[in-house]
């Protein structure tokens, strides 16, 4: 904590910039060399969904890291709390997409503590766009791509569940009902247009439990054709986090809950 | 060019009545330990503030030094929290080795203008044993007020230091722990009345601080924070409800 650095700032921008001011983030990726084939890797390895349902949304993601064909772990956390209303799921390059959740974490609280209000929703959705813009020069390289999908609760919007997905330059895209990103997305997507017009109900009008068994048999169903996608470990027991962001802020599900509809609806 | 070593004295001590003149009419923060947690309390403009997650403070001075220092402090400990973990800000450190050394400097260096503010940080522990209430002076001094075990969980800020001294003994006369509270803070507001008075007598009565109370809140809003202590969130900053502070005025 260098005290006179910090003084001389004066009224300050925003938390990535003062970041960078003291070398503590890397500078927005100048778009350089491609990398040797001269296209960009899409390593974004995994399955991340989510949906609007009658309590707001469901945000859902399998378990599995991979490098290239290797299996690297097999309880990565891809679903991450930013903020008391606000959840960013990951796929792509862990190390890039965990640093981006932290710098957006510390962005929205420093935002409050300085402004003495809270970050707006657009202005929140906005700053991750920032954020990948600033990364896309290394996506362009092949080493840091990260394709995530924002969700979050707005008291003053109907429906309030708000739901983004981003492509990998930072354009950003609001989710009428669903939205799936990552290598076994296509499958995902299939199955979520599909209940979300002739299944019995609409995305939207389903009970949280139809919708955790909707989520499991999505995941359950990327990760047949998928390696990169974990799924549902059945002999282990390693079930997919699952975290709704309602009006009273979020809530993780407890694996048990996961665990006993997998074994009556999906199993 | 003030060459001479005296000169430089007398014009610290110019700069230090000059300060304390600028300060005098400022309105008192009470912190008060609770049930809860820590609450602070003041009247009129807004001076509470939420510095990190277990960090608040409450300040008397010019708004613009006091929004200087608000900010350095944030970035301090917003830096430092995303370095290296939240368990990592320290009130203790940022302190001593960041706000005071500067504040120092900057009263010191009578050729620039010095921060007109007092200033007081509160950190909440995971125990009151734990808690911790620190003011920091205009040049840089640190008076670090232990909360006797939990025993004497308060602090006070005043615009002189006759009133934190009344402010003080009010309150060791009559806090008592582990209230609730509304409790807490009709007795904050009642402590604040305390700092108010400019009268000589050593105590006043408990009608007449009553009656000052509703005569000297006034128009003035009163505005309060609380830290609470078990939470499941990481932030324990909150700031208290009108609903809470309407029975306040009341009476």
């Amino acid at each position: 904590m260098d005290g006179k650095q910090a003084l001389d700032f004066g009224a300050s921008s925003d938390f990535p910039s003062l970041l960078r001011l003291q070398g503590l983030l890397a500078p927005a990726a100048q778009i350089g060399p491609m990398n040797a084939r001269g296209e960009i890797v899409p390593t974004e390895s995994t399955t991340i969904l989510a949906f609007k349902f009658s309590d707001g949304v469901l945000v859902a993601g399998d378990r599995r890291a991979t490098s290239g064909n290797t299996v690297v772990y097999d309880r990565a956390d891809k679903v991450l709390e930013i903020d008391q209303r606000s959840i960013m799921a990951i796929a792509g390059v862990p190390a890039t997409a965990w640093e981006m959740a932290r710098v957006l974490e510390h962005s929205f609280q420093f935002f409050r503590r300085t402004q003495l209000q809270e970050m707006s929703v657009d202005g929140k959705v906005r700053a991750l766009s920032k954020l990948l813009r600033d990364n896309f020069g290394f996506a362009l390289q092949g080493v840091g791509i990260v394709v995530p999908i924002f969700a979050t609760y707005d008291v003053k919007a109907s429906p309030s569940g708000r739901l983004y997905f981003y492509d990998a330059m930072g354009a950003q895209f609001e989710a009428t009902d669903f939205a799936a990103t990552g290598s076994g997305s296509p499958a995902v997507r299939g199955i979520l247009y599909y209940e979300n017009t002739w299944g019995k109900n609409p995305l939207q009008k389903i009970s949280e439990d139809e919708a955790v068994v909707v989520a499991l048999r999505a995941l359950d169903t990327a990760s047949e054709a998928d390696t990169a996608t974990g799924g549902i470990d059945r002999h282990a027991k390693i079930f997919p986090i699952m975290k709704i962001v309602a009006a009273d802020g979020i809530r993780t599900l407890p694996e048990e809950k996961i665990a006993e509809l997998f074994q009556k609806r999906v199993a | 060019m003030i060459e001479e070593p005296y000169r430089w004295v007398e014009a610290i001590a110019t700069r230090r009545d000059y300060i304390e003149m600028q300060l005098a009419t400022g309105s008192p923060v009470v912190a008060l330990g609770y049930d809860e947690g820590i609450l602070l309390l003041t009247v009129g403009q807004q001076k509470l503030f939420e510095i990190y997650d277990r960090i608040a403070l409450g300040a008397i001075g010019h708004p613009g030094d006091i929004e200087r220092l608000r900010m350095a402090a944030i970035e301090l400990a917003s830096t430092e929290g995303f370095t290296r973990s939240a368990a990592d800000v320290s009130l203790r450190r940022l302190a001593y080795y960041s706000l005071s050394p500067v504040m120092k400097n900057a009263f010191e260096q009578i050729y620039g203008a010095p921060f007109l503010a007092r200033l007081l940080f509160v950190e909440i522990g995971t125990s009151p044993a734990e808690d911790l209430f620190l003011e920091v002076e205009y040049d840089g001094a640190i008076n670090l007020r232990s909360s006797d075990g939990g025993n004497r969980p308060f602090a006070v800020l005043a615009a002189t230091k006759k009133s934190a001294k009344e402010m003080a003994e009010f309150l060791s006369k009559r806090f008592q722990s582990a209230k609730d509270l509304p409790a807490t803070l009709d007795l904050a507001l009642d402590a604040w009345t305390v700092g108010q008075l400019r009268t000589d007598e050593a105590m006043t009565g408990d009608d007449e601080i009553r009656r000052q109370r509703s005569e000297r809140l006034g128009s003035g809003t009163i505005s309060a924070a609380v830290l609470k202590r078990n939470t499941n969130r990481a932030v324990r900053y909150r700031a208290v409800e009108a609903s809470d502070l309407a029975p306040l005025i009341a009476k």
